[in-house]
């Protein structure tokens, strides 16, 4: 016979007067974990578990079979992070400081602040960012000779995406 | 202008759920990440992700600047702002009309309109929906006897540059009026350089119910059933479940009637939740706040009616009328759902960034885990601790949390602390179970109780 709700709460409410910390209901298929006062007893969630440790004793057991073979899954699914920031022995990258659109010119039609094989500073401009039409100038940061410039003017960047690569020089 | 491709202005479960809603539509999604987010389930789940700033949330996600440029920059035509961050600020939903993006979610005025909380109380009082009695802003104690005599004991005394539980007094008796509001006025003084209170009647055996409305362009709005969230800690809801129960159909009908009144005199657009607080003793309720946003705990509303909130934010989005009229959305069974912070709760709730070595979420039927998790992710420390929330459903509510005891119990996170040990505690507690609780139900049972016990996996 199964019980309905109100069975059971009625059930709960004669076993409310009683006096215990803990216990586990079994009523038909339902099967309920019932606590007062906050006490957790030695390991409730076993009644649910099954014969594999599922919860606390779970530490020390080794996964179950199902488990780890989704967690290797998991992993297998994950793409490799796309390498945005370029990296090149003996150069420096200038990444972008922030998303937006790149421009290598002050103004269309205009020569490019900067160009391969163009000395430049820490303070020199490289370029422009337009985020909602506010531009924001692009410092350079390092002192050397333009290696690269990976960017094209009018392209989107993200924040981090290497711009340009410089071969650093000494001051002097 | 139908839309395209999305782009997702969030992070952790939700920026992967509303991927998922994209992707069920066949509309293509960008998501927006910071630095610290690059590697996350997310990002692997997204068509497109594009890098907007560090992981200080304020200089990524919070940014409305960048976060335009990456929706422009990538040819999005909508950008979706799941909840938190800038999901009800008036300044996204603004600056994606003057872009031409879509936003996902209400239009600006009525994001500002229900953001401030005061104003809100006027709108929502002239539509004829009951407030909480209390007053504006009150400067001495003669004028706080007024109020405290228009209104009626119990009363609660708070700071009006409040927050964090400073400065509130309550007060039960008449010879305890004038101490209390000295001691209000100094401590909010002390703590906020402002000693302006407000009084308001004080509920002592309160419920936290809200109700889900959905309005389209048209006009059409409808409700899809009550949720009950009484189960918080400080404000953050812990466990929340729909329908409500405990209370009479006659007085779920008038709490959804007046979510719909709200939202349909607003001409409200989008997803919206309208909070109200329900005198258990009464059997009255009070509007609390309306929020203009898709909810964390919107997944018990699904489980219960099968819409899909988030697939229906993005076709009212797009132009659509409702998919639904009232009279078609149904409620079957009970649902119910617990947040899994990464958080020690023997510990006082302290934060638990690090890395997750073990992950076996509960999977069965009626089952539904909602969260960025994985073996091998780091948690970073600069976000929200929620890692995953975990929603059952049953024919009735004593199955249903019959259910969540098994759930959680086969729930395993391994690396980092969780708060799924503590959850397992809360759901077999003869009162909740009873669903014998209030507002303040959980900090006295976390008073109460000793959780050292709880072991961490």
């Amino acid at each position: 016979m199964d019980l309905t709700e109100d069975d059971v709460l009625e059930i709960l409410n004669l076993i409310e007067k009683s006096s215990f910390d803990f216990l586990q209901l079994q009523m038909g298929d339902l099967k309920l974990v019932v606590s007062k006062g906050g006490y957790m007893g030695s390991a409730p969630v076993a009644v649910f578990s099954d014969p594999q440790p599922a919860a606390g004793p779970a530490v020390a057991s080794e996964p179950a079979p199902k488990a780890r073979e989704a967690e290797v899954k998991t992993q297998a699914e994950q793409p490799q992070p796309k390498a945005k920031a370029v990296v090149r022995d003996g150069t420096v990258p200038i990444n972008a400081p922030m998303v937006g659109t790149f421009y290598i010119t002050p103004e269309p039609g205009a020569p490019p602040f900067v160009e391969v094989g163009g000395n430049i500073d820490e303070d020199t401009t490289v370029g422009l960012i337009e985020v909602m039409k506010v531009f924001n100038a692009i410092r350079s940061g390092v002192r050397g000779v333009v290696e690269e410039i990976c960017i094209q003017g009018g392209q989107f960047v993200e924040y981090g995406q290497t711009i340009m690569l410089v071969k650093p020089k000494g001051k002097g | 202008m139908a839309i395209s491709r999305v782009l997702v202005a969030n992070r952790g479960e939700i920026a992967l759920r509303v991927i998922k809603a994209c992707r069920a539509l066949g509309i293509e999604s960008v998501l927006a990440v910071s630095a610290a987010d690059r590697e996350s389930l997310p990002a692997k789940e997204a068509d497109r992700v594009v890098c907007i700033g560090p992981a200080r949330a304020a200089d990524s996600y919070l940014k409305v600047e960048a976060l335009i440029a990456a929706a422009l920059g990538t040819g999005s035509d909508a950008i979706h702002p799941g909840y938190g961050f800038l999901a009800e600020r008036p300044e996204l939903a603004r600056a994606c009309e003057q872009n031409k993006v879509q936003f996902i979610g209400p239009r600006p005025e009525s994001i500002l309109k229900m953001g401030n909380k005061l104003l809100a109380r006027e709108i929502v009082r002239g539509y004829g929906i009951p407030i909480i009695p209390g007053s504006e802003k009150v400067h001495s104690f003669q004028e706080g006897l007024q109020i405290a005599k228009e209104i009626g004991l119990p009363i609660l005394i708070k700071a009006a540059a409040g927050g964090g539980g400073r400065g509130i007094k309550i007060v039960t008796e008449n010879g305890e009026l004038q101490g209390a509001f000295e001691t209000a006025a100094a401590e909010a003084r002390a703590a906020f350089g402002d000693e302006t209170l407000y009084i308001e009647r004080y509920i002592p055996n309160a419920r936290h119910i809200e109700v889900q409305v959905l309005g389209d362009r048209f006009g059409n709005v409808i409700h899809a059933g009550e949720r009950d969230c009484s189960l918080q800690r400080r404000h953050q809801k812990v466990i929340e479940e729909a329908p409500a129960y405990s209370i009479s159909d006659a007085l779920r009908e008038e709490i959804r009637a007046a979510g719909v009144i709200i939202a349909k005199n607003m001409k409200y657009e989008n997803a919206g939740t309208v909070e109200f607080i329900l005198d258990q003793d009464q059997e009255r309720f009070y509007f609390l706040e309306m929020n203009t946003r898709i909810q964390v705990e919107h997944p018990v509303t699904e489980a219960i009616t099968g819409i899909d909130l988030v697939q229906e934010q993005i076709r009212i989005a797009n132009g659509h009328a409702l998919t639904l009229s009232q009279s078609q959305v149904q409620f079957s069974g009970h649902a119910i759902e617990c947040r899994i912070t990464a958080e020690s709760a023997k510990d006082g709730f302290r934060p638990c960034p690090g890395q997750i070595t073990r992950w076996q979420p509960s999977s069965g039927a009626d089952m539904r885990v909602d969260s960025h998790g994985y073996a091998g992710y780091t948690v970073p420390p600069f976000y929200d601790s929620l890692l995953a929330k975990l929603i059952v459903r049953g024919e009735n509510r004593v199955k249903t949390v019959a259910r969540m005891q098994e759930a959680l119990a086969s729930f395993v996170v391994s690396g980092i602390e969780t708060t799924i040990p503590f959850l397992r505690l809360l759901v077999c507690q003869l009162d909740y179970i009873k669903g014998n609780v209030n507002t303040k139900w959980l900090e006295k049972f976390l008073a109460t109780s000793s959780l050292l016990e709880l072991g961490a996996e």
